[in-house]
């Protein structure tokens, strides 16, 4: 197959040239802030047609004149989604991302391990989570690096001097000018400072103010300051007819007994389904007591010898004195 | 003359008259007129295109559609991508390809140990000819052009497919900390340099060097 003999975008160096029909204006339309501290994530670059035929390139052209986009490192965006589930790097210096997430790269970079000995510098100032360590590692040069991870809804998102909590598994890279630290709620990190970081959802993300409750498992992050709480709604369980449904099974649960709740000043990130990420093994937090999560049974079992499989609706069992 | 359009992002519609297409065994979901279904065993590629398969382990299990009408064609919701070939060739996975047109030739390439590293097989499906041909992508796929003097470095759990004249290497970035299990969890790349078209998906097949 032949392609032009000069080609446009080969001579010029990465980030020189603004990608063409997205310019400065619509990227920083898509930027603005909506709050302080907080802003939305920016809409994705509409899709343009597709420079027909310039490369003599075997692509589909539909009769409505608007075809799949040709992109390159000069044209793919500069920090920005490429599509509602792949997001474009420019990467100049280092970035984390989780393992994994990279499907391509024009330029020169290296991946490496997190704790290294070259990056210590780094890793001191900006990650604070040991435990994750192992899931992420440090992209290092110069170039233009496209993330996705399984086909999810992917958002950048700015924090102005702020802090944002996300679940691990949601989140896929974040500027060094971050700070990353595990959150007291176990499975969940916070991200603090100010730069840029992305984050995956399955189905598009909402924001949400509390107070609000919300399934555990639609539940991708929060930010500012909402306290986060359990919420049990066992109020069919109260009572004889309620003790005896809640012992024997019989009428069932909803599956919903059991939300989040959250309350005070801040948002809460939702995503549009309850499809989790796989949880992976990060160990277990240093067994001190008071810190949540950590390996240390937190109360004896007062109840030796006590009606087993209860489930987990907060020990109920115990409230009846079985 | 077969036309393929795409009905949404996840169906593909094909218009025959009296023609033939080949398509993946069982993609079919529905269709109007007369259409009528055959197995073709070892990818449709007579005798030896079926030996080769066997031996090379790129099976395809494909159906010849021939009829008047329109079927439709879908895989687990996955997006669907057209390609024009006009003489030049498509190496795609086995697994993402859908349907082709009859005048289109398939058949097995070999991509040497590249292949075999990144846990593709070591060989992939060649198509071409004048044509159309459906490529399938878990998620919308990312068209990636490869010129002179930039190269592209591609993991090889998103790579779905490429034309034009590029060249690919496995590029390997591990080392001794990959051993010890502080591997920088990209240690598998394949580099395409030369001019053509990579297709990317955004998300990621389980392979080989996916976890290391």
């Amino acid at each position: 197959m032949s392609y032009p003999p000069q080609n446009p975008y080969g001579q010029q160096p990465y980030g020189q040239q603004p990608p063409p029909g997205y310019s400065q204006q619509q990227y920083e339309q898509s930027h603005q802030a909506t709050q302080a501290g907080m802003p939305l994530p920016p809409q994705a670059p509409p899709y343009q047609a597709a420079p027909a035929g310039q490369f003599g390139a075997p692509l589909f052209q539909p009769p409505g004149g608007e075809g799949p986009q040709l992109w390159d490192a000069g044209t793919l965006p500069a920090n920005d989604n490429v599509n509602p589930y792949c997001f474009s790097v420019d990467l100049n210096g280092a970035y984390y991302l989780q393992k994994g997430k990279m499907i391509a790269y024009y330029g020169e970079m290296r991946f490496s391990g997190i704790g290294r000995g070259a990056l210590d510098q780094l890793l001191e100032r900006n990650f604070n989570s040991p435990l994750h360590a192992s899931d992420w590692v440090v992209a290092e040069g110069r170039g233009k690096l496209l993330l996705a991870d399984r086909a999810y809804d992917l958002n950048s998102y700015d924090l102005e001097d702020g802090n944002l909590t996300v679940r691990s598994g949601n989140l896929l890279a974040f500027e060094p000018t971050l700070q990353l630290k595990q959150s007291i709620i176990p499975g969940f990190l916070t991200l603090i400072g100010t730069g840029k970081f992305v984050a995956a959802s399955n189905g598009p993300v909402h924001f949400v103010e509390p107070p609000v409750r919300v399934d555990p498992q639609a539940l991708v992050g929060w930010a500012d300051c909402p306290a986060p709480c359990h919420h049990y709604d066992h109020g069919y369980l109260h009572g004889v007819l309620g003790g005896l449904r809640h012992l024997t099974g019989i009428g069932g649960a909803s599956g919903e007994e059991h939300q989040f709740e959250f309350i005070g000043a801040g948002q809460v990130l939702m995503q549009s389904s309850e499809a989790l990420m796989a949880d992976r093994s990060v160990g277990v937090i240093g067994a001190e007591p008071g810190i949540p999560g950590a390996g240390v049974p937190h109360q004896q079992q007062q109840h030796g010898g006590g009606l087993q499989g209860l489930g987990n609706l907060g020990d109920l069992g115990r409230r009846f004195g079985l | 003359m077969a036309q393929f359009r795409l009905q949404g992002s996840k169906v593909l519609a094909v218009d025959l008259a009296g023609d033939t297409v080949k398509a993946r065994n069982g993609s079919m979901v529905a269709y109007t007129g007369q259409m009528g279904f055959k197995k073709l065993s070892g990818g449709g590629d007579g005798l030896r295109g079926m030996v080769t398969r066997r031996l090379t382990g790129e099976r395809m299990e494909v159906m010849e559609v021939k009829g008047q009408g329109t079927c439709y064609f879908a895989d687990k919701a996955t997006e669907i991508n057209l390609v024009r070939l006009n003489g030049e060739t498509l190496f795609v996975e086995s697994d993402n390809l859908l349907c082709t047109e009859a005048s289109l030739r398939t058949g097995t390439s070999f991509t040497g140990l590249n292949g075999m590293a990144s846990g593709n097989g070591l060989f992939t499906t060649k198509v071409e000819g004048q044509g159309w041909a459906a490529v399938t992508s878990h998620g919308p796929a990312v068209i990636l052009r490869v010129s002179q003097g930039l190269p592209l470095r591609v993991d090889p759990g998103a790579y779905i497919a490429h034309t034009g004249n590029l060249h690919r290497a496995l590029k390997s970035g591990a080392g001794w900390s990959t051993l010890i299990g502080e591997g920088g969890g990209e240690a598998m790349q394949v580099e395409f340099t030369g001019e053509g078209l990579v297709y990317v998906q955004p998300s990621e097949r389980m392979t080989l060097g996916g976890e290391v």
